[in-house]
């Protein structure tokens, strides 16, 4: 699962590099790198985080 | 005295053109000032400059009460001196003028960028009593620990690579004197353009000549940078860290993960270079390190935090979380107090110079500096008085070091209402950000570090590209691009795309190269987290051996 949440993370950050690359107007880059942005967030917060908290020592 | 007066003012003026950054366009104001006109009018030789009279030794030796007699022509270092022995030599020239009018300009810079990192420094101080106050007094003693050596394991691995790794590739600093050892950045081609990754020079500070005045100016200023970024990770996993695996883990993030985000933001590396490379604005522009200190801070304290867990008794099976108060609330306040303080060398200081290359700006700076933390520590007062009936002390104080956080990207770049709105947004953000964190993340962040300098310095990097104004001019350039920094609600939309990539590279690479450094820090030595005996019992005597109150009765 938090393997998971890493490349999901990752993916995020690429998805915003490859803005500067597929995308010229300012316009889509935008979009790109809100989209790549929101894609780490969920990586973070909705996979890793997710993980840590489903094995968490208060729950046992 | 009017010769001297008019030589000085000649001198000043071909020093301050001849030293504009090379990657600077003129600027409009320093290619035709009211000033620099004049002098060209009045044919001034070396033949004026003799027998400027100087204070007579009689009167000197009567004392100087009112200090007019203090600093004249006979204190300008001359290269070729009169003497009795030398009765022919040049004695005083414009050309010794010039050199002295260049090197007091790079004095003053120097003075102020290490009196800045020396107010920087003092900061750690601040943090240690913030985050010690925020502890429970059985862990005060690890704590204050932490804080205490995370400067010199900071300093140890930035002194060996991070340094290099950061500044080894940044090129000439023109307010510092050009720094011309750092010029050799590693670079690789994307997209057909180059992507500089990090720098070669300056390991040790011996390397490839960097055993050099303005480069150790420019070590010591980023260096106290660099460790207030790993101070704020010490926060987020206070009273459960193993004094071990803090040392390794600070050692890791001083020297590799800080310095590369770092060095692609201010050390000629690719985010610096989206503007020149992509037409994105001045690219990343992050004026004291909303992004490259605190958000890397930040979220280094968020993998941290996730990777130990919550302290023991934090939350409760049904997942609902246990306030845990800190032990002393008046170290809190008073070290929000030192940081705020400290920011005075933070932002302003980022200038590198006071003097030259539109560096006047300082004061702008400053005032923006103190006007957010003012709005960010009212903002979080009032949501937490409306909230919760009362006016929180600690958030309070969290406001105040948000709206700080927040300012330091766009400090240098827009005006005194905008820092008034970032700061004000930020204080609330803080609030809603450590709601958020406790309660739907399920993370245990004791002092509030992921929610202060993660969220806040993400905010921060956001309101450049928001609220830059183009007005400010250093040198007339920013990262390589001609004019002013200006961002979304000022007409440039590509600011905010480059600040935008910034935050990105935060989230996703940054945060997954310390997350995963710690994993493996954690493997090799045996977790991260302290035993769960000691935790209960206080960290102070099982991994420190003393505890900060011997004489207190502590439950």
């Amino acid at each position: 699962m938090i393997l998971v949440g890493i490349l999901v993370t990752f993916l995020g950050f690429v998805i915003s590099l490859l803005s500067l690359g597929m995308a010229s107007g300012v316009n889509s880059r935008m979009f790109m790198v809100l989209a790549g942005i929101v894609v780490s967030l969920v990586g973070i917060v909705g996979v890793i985080n997710k993980a840590y908290v489903n094995n968490a020592i208060w729950k046992k | 005295m009017r010769k001297t007066l008019l030589a000085f003012t000649l001198a000043l003026t071909l020093t301050s053109l001849r030293a504009q950054t090379p990657a600077a366009a003129a600027p409009p104001a320093a290619a035709a000032p009211p000033a620099a006109a004049a002098p060209a009018a009045v044919p001034l030789t070396d033949a004026d400059l003799k027998g400027i009279p100087t204070p007579k030794a009689e009167d000197r030796a009567k004392g100087d009460p009112d200090g007019g007699l203090t600093g004249n022509v006979s204190d300008v270092t001359v290269a070729d001196p009169i003497t009795d022995k030398t009765p022919k030599a040049k004695g005083l020239t414009l050309g010794d003028l010039a050199n002295q009018a260049g090197q007091n300009k790079i004095a003053i810079n120097f003075m102020w960028t290490l009196i800045a990192g020396f107010m920087v420094m003092f900061m750690q101080a601040g943090f240690a009593i913030v985050e010690a106050g925020l502890c429970r007094a059985k862990n005060a003693n690890h704590t204050m620990m932490m804080n205490f050596m995370v400067y010199g394991t900071g300093l140890l691995a930035y002194w060996i690579c991070g340094f290099a790794l950061q500044m080894g590739g940044v090129g000439a600093i023109a307010n510092l004197g050009g720094t011309p050892p750092l010029v050799n950045e590693f670079t690789v081609t994307l997209f057909g353009k180059p992507f500089g990754m990090w720098g070669q020079t300056g390991f040790f500070l011996m390397h490839k000549g960097t055993y050099d005045v303005s480069v150790m100016v420019i070590f010591l200023f980023q260096m106290v940078f660099m460790d207030t970024a790993l101070t704020i990770v010490t926060g987020s996993a206070a009273e459960r860290w193993k004094f071990t695996s803090f040392l390794a883990s600070s050692f890791v993030l001083g020297a590799f993960t800080y310095p590369i985000f770092a060095n692609w933001a201010w050390g000629g590396g690719w985010l610096a270079n989206l503007g020149t490379n992509f037409a994105l604005g001045h690219g990343y522009a992050d004026f004291a390190g909303s992004g490259v200190v605190h958000a890397v801070g930040g979220l280094s304290a968020l993998a941290l935090a996730l990777i130990v867990g919550p302290r023991i008794g934090k939350f409760n099976r049904d997942g609902k979380p246990n306030a845990i108060p800190g032990h002393d609330i008046t170290y809190v306040l008073l070290g929000c107090f030192i940081l705020a303080f400290g920011w005075f060398g933070f932002n302003p200081g980022s200038t590198l110079g006071a003097s030259g290359n539109g560096n006047l700006r300082i004061g702008s700076v400053a005032v923006n500096t103190m006007l957010a933390g003012m709005a960010g520590s009212f903002s979080a007062m009032f949501y937490m008085w409306m909230r919760y009936g009362k006016p929180d002390a600690s958030m309070t104080g969290n406001g105040l070091l948000a709206g700080l956080v927040a300012i330091t990207a766009p400090s240098g770049f827009v005006n005194p209402v905008a820092s008034v709105i970032i700061g004000f947004i930020a204080g609330v953000l803080v609030c809603l950000s450590v709601e958020f964190v406790e309660r739907t993340m399920k993370i245990d962040d004791p002092v509030g570090a992921i929610s202060v300098h993660g969220v806040n310095g993400l905010w921060g990097v956001i309101a450049v590209g928001l609220f830059a104004d183009g007005k400010s001019n250093y040198g007339g350039s920013w990262n390589g691009v001609a004019g002013s920094v200006t961002g979304l609600f000022y007409g440039d939309a590509s600011q905010l795309v480059a600040q935008l990539i910034g935050v990105s590279t935060l989230l996703g690479f940054v945060f997954l190269m310390t997350f995963l450094l710690n994993l493996a820090i954690g493997a090799v030595m045996g977790g991260q987290r302290s035993p769960a005996k000691d935790e209960l019992e206080g960290l102070d005597i099982p991994e420190i051996g003393s505890l900060a109150y011997p004489e207190f009765q502590l439950k």
